[in-house]
């Protein structure tokens, strides 16, 4: 399958949970996949009826892999529209259109030991490493946060597996993670995927504790995050005027009218799609401009962030 | 000699604790240390004193007592101790080393093996300029060079001492002087001493 684009059939769809939604995609063409590695992810094309939504997944299927790529999306209660359309819409046969799979949170490979903290579908990505470690014998932990009647829903990915300690909000279960930072020995990686708040606070301690920032590591969903007000913004390259909705991001907007933008993560991490920005604020919702860089207000992301206000002139 | 255009030349600072450490290891080479510089150094790491371990090694000006203070007879032991270390090193400590170059990667190799990270160890020249060097030829090291050239220690090539510095092995670079021209050997200066 060569192209810009993949063509993929979904082969199997199951609910492995109320709100999680466990995908199997192969190649439509029946031929091999691009291979991945750990930590990779997808970008899905959804199509829906009035929008069309691109949200990336974490591949969760082994390493390497041709044969099939596998996802798990987890129904987002105020959905946008892409988590709701896989739920909902998608059924085995259909087929998807999907960008080559990109990795922006690869395990690092000289590390003496990896530290994986999760925060409920924050798992996936570690699902790949999980796969990954037991080839090499790397020695590693998995906590996994997640709700008590979640605590089994990843069995399947993680029967046979040691080093994986699953936590939930009572006494007894809940996972102490300042004494955790604490007890790890120099050479170890942390990786943290989980919800914003949890995202910060373990960011937040590991610093606290002397965390070199080199050793810390964090996936953040975006999808969730980049809904909001509607604004206008105007794509000066283009000469067009797009009016950003409630619940799609400023990308999805400058999509929708057909106007190309470079993007990847599609969740503020990479800076892929970092636009200059000409007029107006932006409310910066992204984790890649630094503190300079918001101050000085001539750059924005589109696929995360917004406009403060009123109306915002792209470079576009 | 402590600046180079050379990029791979290291660069390095004054000393002073890392407060978001958890721990620190302060190891200094007890000869490099001047006559009431230990006092000076003992004031900047005061902060830290409670979760400071300090190790001198070598002959050294005495009365340094610096958080808990450990003396070593030789380099070799650092890395020996490092090496067999049982109690293990934490994620969040920092190593801060003084002493000449030779001195100063030793250690940070020894640390770097057991797993810590370039970005908690800090390094501080002090004492002798004096080299060891890799020879290119061979990949033999000669210890304690000071001149611009000097002679292998495997090969007894005749070596000029370059400014690139290999962190992995701790050394400068040494190739040959007078390969284009057989027995011509420029000068040799005392550079390094
Ligand atoms: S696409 Fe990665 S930051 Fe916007």
């Amino acid at each position: 399958m060569i192209g810009e684009t993949l063509r993929l059939k979904v082969a199997a769809a199951c609910a492995i949970s109320p709100s999680l939604r466990h995908l199997r995609l192969v190649a439509a063409d029946g031929g091999k996949l691009p291979p991945a590695a750990a930590g990779a992810h997808l970008q899905l094309v959804l199509k829906g009826a009035t929008r069309t939504h691109r949200n990336a997944y974490s591949l969760i299927s082994r390493p390497g892999a041709r044969d099939a790529y596998e996802i798990i999306v987890r129904r987002v209660p105020a959905s946008r529209g892409g988590s709701a359309f896989i739920h909902e819409q998608i059924k085995v046969g259909d087929v998807l259109e999907a960008g080559w799979p990109g990795n922006l949170f690869a395990p690092v490979r000289t590390a003496r030991r990896h530290l994986m903290i999760a925060g409920g579908i924050g798992i996936t990505p570690f699902l790949s490493y999980l796969a990954d470690f037991a080839f090499g014998g790397a020695d590693y932990a998995l906590h996994l946060c997640c709700r008590e009647d979640e605590q089994h829903v990843f069995d399947p990915w993680l029967a046979g597996k040691s080093g994986v300690s699953v936590h939930w909000d009572t006494d007894g279960r809940r996972l102490d993670i300042p004494a955790l930072l604490a007890a790890q020995p120099v050479g170890t990686h942390l990786y943290v995927c989980g919800p914003a708040a949890m995202n910060d606070e373990v960011l937040e301690l590991a610093a606290a504790a002397g965390w070199p920032a080199s050793h810390v590591h964090c996936e953040h969903f975006g999808s969730a995050l980049s809904g909001g007000e509607a604004f206008h913004a105007f794509l000066a390259k283009s000469g067009v005027e797009v009016s950003v909705g409630e619940d799609e991001s400023l990308l999805e907007a400058i999509e929708r009218i057909g106007v190309k933008a470079p993007c990847l993560c599609r969740g503020g991490a990479c800076g892929v799609c970092v636009t200059p920005l000409l007029e107006g604020e932006a409310e910066h919702r992204d984790h890649y401009l630094s503190a300079a860089e918001r101050e000085a207000g001539r750059l924005i992301l589109p696929c995360v962030s917004r406009a403060r206000s009123g109306r915002l002139v792209l470079d576009l | 000699m402590l600046h180079s255009d050379i990029k791979s030349r290291p660069i390095y600072t004054q000393l002073e604790p890392d407060l978001s450490g958890s721990q620190h290891l302060l190891i200094v080479e007890g000869d490099t240390v001047l006559p009431g510089r230990l006092d000076s150094l003992a004031g900047t790491f005061a902060p830290v004193e409670e979760q400071l371990h300090t190790w001198l090694v070598g002959t050294q000006a005495g009365g340094l007592g610096l958080g808990k203070v450990w003396r070593l007879p030789d380099v070799a032991d650092v890395v020996d101790a490092f090496a067999c270390a049982t109690r293990g090193y934490g994620i969040g400590d920092r190593l801060y080393v003084q002493g000449t170059e030779p001195f100063l990667w030793s250690v940070a190799k020894a640390a770097a093996i057991i797993g810590f990270s370039a970005d908690q160890i800090h390094l501080h020249h002090a004492g002798s300029l004096r080299r060891r060097v890799w020879c290119t030829h061979c990949h033999t090291v000669t210890e304690n060079v000071t001149t611009s050239i000097a002679s292998c220690a495997g090969c007894h090539r005749h070596l000029l001492v370059r400014d690139h510095f290999s962190r992995r092995l701790g050394a400068f670079m040494g190739v040959m002087v007078d390969a284009e021209a057989p027995g011509e050997v420029p000068a040799v200066e005392e550079n390094f001493a």
